[in-house]
């Protein structure tokens, strides 16, 4: 029973690395599948214009998932980070009108973001009750105000005048910002205690408390992480357009979850959590967005195409064969 | 091999011909032929790993054998699935916790079954109720109701709960996996009532697995011994009873000599002057105003039965429950949660193993570093050559059978898991180890190298506070012995060799 290392495509390395091949496996096939399908219905997925639709698609996403990483690895969630981008695009986009200020508008998203981060993190573990709770009750709160704002403003939409938001769409810009992203968060996670106590209270969360770790002080922290790179998002998710509105981020955290799982996360974190997973993800759920309407999908098919992918990645990660014992 | 001494009237209920079994490389049975008769008692002991557990696992359908035959009843025997083979009449209880969590204790025992209760569509959970009411009673338990929400039963109760709903009017073969080491002193008087009466009166056959040489040798009526995936030998009921029986059997299992040395050999109770933990008239729930003194260098063992309250004076001990009164001192300063505790060196080893001392799902390294990831972190990171470093060192110390730090905990077998509960704390270099039911579900190779290093753990100046319900290792290992009963102290003796389980025994029941 010991000893056993597990060899290469052997039968045994299929089921214990299941996630990261589908992780893995499921992005190569869109790049290779489109690289040959794209180029054939006209235009390849590859050319300048399609990879540039691509990046910003792709950015968003990214960021608000791998900044997830840490929460999901908890085996927690946040269904209020679609609501946080589009209350923090909005307040960016009205304070930097008001005051010429966009700096300001940053900073006071992020006092919101480490405040609803901390609310988020304690909740949980000091009420005792299941994080989709405290994180519902914020998307509702947040919708609540946004609806406040705009229709105080009586608009659905603002944007940004005297504020030049070109370079936010620059996708030199979006690549590297991604890149220092993973950069950070690939070190707390794999190099430094929050991530590796975030993990092990995911995988067991009364061995970690015995262990010594404080559960609410790392949830809080795994929380505070994500809350930031929500912001960095909401910032690429306003710069795109140079507005915001109601409906901006709807959806939001469900994408996030799905490309998570797409990526090969276990939904109920602990030690398979992986950084790779969040990008890996993001990608194969972008290059299905871009790629399936080149090759004529039409739009209204893509989340159809999309449900069928994901229910087939979730049955290759979550094989359990397991019946209730009779009596 | 031949088996000795049995009656050849006995009807051959289970045989296995040539059963073979292989986990990649490994091998866990080679090529083994074992015969079941009615009527018996079977014991199967060897350490972990020997492939005990495998055969029956395979027998009761748990997983497919590499190569062999098996015959149930004179025909042919290979059950898909646990389910299958518990419809046909072979039920396994297994080691690990098995019942479904919050819904009651009728629903688990009928779980799968609740068609017999349904009209339109609809459950009659009174009829439900009544039913499990009449089965825990006809099983002898009574202080559990069909209508109890199974979070609210102990762990040992929940124990029960599994061998009421394996047990049926049709099973023909029990088997009893390690069950023992999880059930209360009134559970296991209920589980040998149950097995004696399955074979005795009913002629259905026992098949027995576990490490307590004991219980083994007072219940069973054949011993079958397992070594490295081969039966070693057959032992009858009056081999057992023979003076030197456990000496042989050990040096069965073991294939070696073991030594005389298992225990702590010398008789005097010693200590260092310097107090290392003083619990100071703590009181919670039912404990009221309990005290003890641990000075370094010193073993105190707690023992008494599981309900008595010792589990909780550990927990205590460690920050892990509110206390009403009292406090716990550590190096002058009051323990207050286990963040306290750890930082003042003092680490924990809980009873249940699997949920709460280790993490299953996570690799032998990541459990051994991760009380001391505050101290590995240098320059704001821990370098993952620090992390390898301190686990290999343990895993070296503790000799972990593993193929490396990488491989998963719940690969592991009891023992080994067992080690790396020890070796997070020895990893951390905790001064102070609260173990609970340190050796609970170890075999005796890894009991006595345990043994081995709680005694090394003792002279290097480590404050032990042993929580155990086997009395012979707290009398082999204790330099000071506190007995508990109904949550008060009944008794408190010093390390002696005249002392003896049965004069222990009646300040416990």
């Amino acid at each position: 029973m010991e000893n056993t290392k597990t060899k290469i495509f052997s039968k045994n390395w299929f089921k214990t690395n299941a996630s990261a091949i589908a992780g893995y496996g499921g992005v190569l096939f869109c790049i290779i599948f489109f690289s040959i399908a794209t180029p054939l219905a006209g235009e390849s997925i590859w050319s300048a214009a399609k990879l540039s639709t691509l990046i910003s698609d792709v950015i968003v996403l990214a960021i608000l998932s791998v900044g997830a990483v840490f929460v999901y690895s908890l085996g927690s969630m946040d269904i209020s980070i679609g609501k946080q981008v589009g209350l923090y695009a909005t307040i960016m986009v009205a304070i930097t009108n008001s005051t010429g200020s966009f700096i300001l508008g940053v900073l006071i998203s992020l006092v919101i973001a480490v405040f609803i981060g901390l609310v988020n993190g304690a909740t949980g573990e000091l009420l005792h009750i299941h994080s989709v709770v405290s994180s519902l009750v914020f998307m509702m709160v947040l919708s609540g105000i946004s609806t406040l704002i705009y229709s105080g403003m009586g608009s659905r939409n603002v944007a940004l005048k005297n504020f030049d938001h070109h370079i936010f769409k620059s996708p030199v810009l979006m690549v590297i910002v991604l890149i220092v992203e993973v950069i950070i968060v690939t070190f707390l996670f794999n190099f430094t205690k929050f991530g590796k106590n975030a993990r092990a209270i995911g995988a067991n969360p009364v061995a970690a408390e015995q262990s010594g770790i404080n559960l609410v002080k790392y949830k809080m922290i795994a929380y505070v992480i994500m809350g930031v790179f929500v912001v960095v998002a909401a910032i690429f998710q306003m710069g795109y357009t140079g507005s915001a509105s109601d409906s901006t981020g709807t959806g939001f955290e469900m994408n996030v979850m799905v490309a998570l799982i797409l990526g090969g996360m276990p939904l109920s974190g602990g030690m398979k959590s992986r950084v790779s997973c969040a990008v890996l993800g993001s990608f194969t759920f972008s290059l299905l967005n871009v790629g399936l309407p080149i090759i004529g999908i039409p739009v209204n098919t893509v989340n159809f195409i999309k449900a069928i992918i994901f229910i087939i990645v979730v049955l290759i990660t979550c094989r359990k064969s397991r019946g209730i014992l009779p009596r | 091999m031949e088996e000795r001494g049995t009656d050849m009237s006995q009807e051959i209920i289970f045989e296995a011909k040539h059963m073979h079994k292989a986990f990649g490389p490994t091998i866990a049975l080679k090529d083994v032929d074992i015969q079941i008769k009615r009527g018996e008692i079977r014991g199967l002991v060897g350490e972990n790993g020997s492939g005990k557990s495998t055969i029956m696992s395979i027998a009761a359908g748990m997983q497919p054998a590499t190569s062999g035959e098996m015959y149930y009843k004179g025909e042919k025997w290979s059950p898909k699935n646990m389910v299958e083979s518990q419809n046909q009449g072979i039920s396994m209880i297994l080691q690990e916790a098995n019942t479904i969590p919050h819904v009651t204790v009728a629903q688990n025992i009928f779980a799968g079954q609740e068609k017999l209760f349904s009209k339109a569509g609809l459950i009659n959970m009174t009829a439900m109720y009544k039913k499990a009411d009449e089965l825990l009673q006809k099983f002898g338990i009574s202080n559990i109701k069909g209508k109890d929400p199974v979070g609210r039963l102990t762990f040992e109760d929940r124990k029960l709960i599994e061998i009421v709903r394996c047990v049926t009017d049709d099973t023909q073969i029990l088997v009893v996996d390690e069950t023992t080491t999880a059930l209360s002193h009134e559970g296991r008087e209920i589980l040998y009532k149950l097995i004696h009466k399955m074979t005795e009166e009913e002629n259905k056959a026992v098949v027995f697995v576990s490490h307590d040489m004991d219980e083994i040798l007072e219940q069973c009526n054949v011993l079958t011994v397992l070594r490295d995936g081969d039966i070693i030998g057959h032992l009858t009921r009056e081999e057992m009873d023979a003076p030197d029986a456990v000496q042989k059997i050990r040096l069965m299992m073991v294939g070696r000599e073991i030594g005389r040395k298992y225990f702590r050999e010398d008789f005097i109770p010693s200590h260092q002057e310097e107090v290392a933990l003083d619990i100071q008239n703590i009181s919670m729930g039912p404990i009221k105003d309990f005290s003890l003194t641990l000075r370094k260098g010193e073993i105190v063992g707690i023992g008494g039965l599981s309900g008595c309250g010792m589990h909780d004076i550990g927990k205590a001990a460690y920050g892990l429950v509110k206390l009403d009164k009292g406090q716990v001192i550590r190096n002058g300063k009051p323990v207050k949660n286990c963040l306290q505790a750890i930082e003042a060196g003092i680490g924990y080893i809980s009873k249940n193993r699997d949920l709460e001392a280790i993490i299953l799902d996570a690799p032998i390294q990541a459990n051994i570093v991760l009380p001391s990831l505050t101290s590995l972190t240098k320059g704001g990171y821990i370098r993952p050559k620090d992390e390898k470093k301190l686990s290999d060192e343990q895993i070296d110390a503790f000799r972990i059978k593993c193929g490396s730090g990488k491989q998963y905990v719940n690969t592991l077998s009891g023992g080994n898991k067992q080690k790396v509960s020890f070796a997070k704390w020895t990893a951390k270099g905790s001064d102070v180890i609260i173990m609970d039911s340190p050796t609970r579900g170890v075999d005796i190779g890894v009991k006595q190298a345990m043994y081995a290093l709680i005694e090394q753990m003792k002279a290097e100046g480590k404050a032990i506070l042993m929580i155990s319900e086997e009395l012979s290792e707290l009398i082999g290992m204790s330099d000071r012995l506190i007995i508990m009963k109904d949550f008060r102290v009944t008794a408190e003796m010093e390390r002696s060799a005249d002392l003896k389980q049965t004069d222990i025994i009646e300040y416990m029941i």
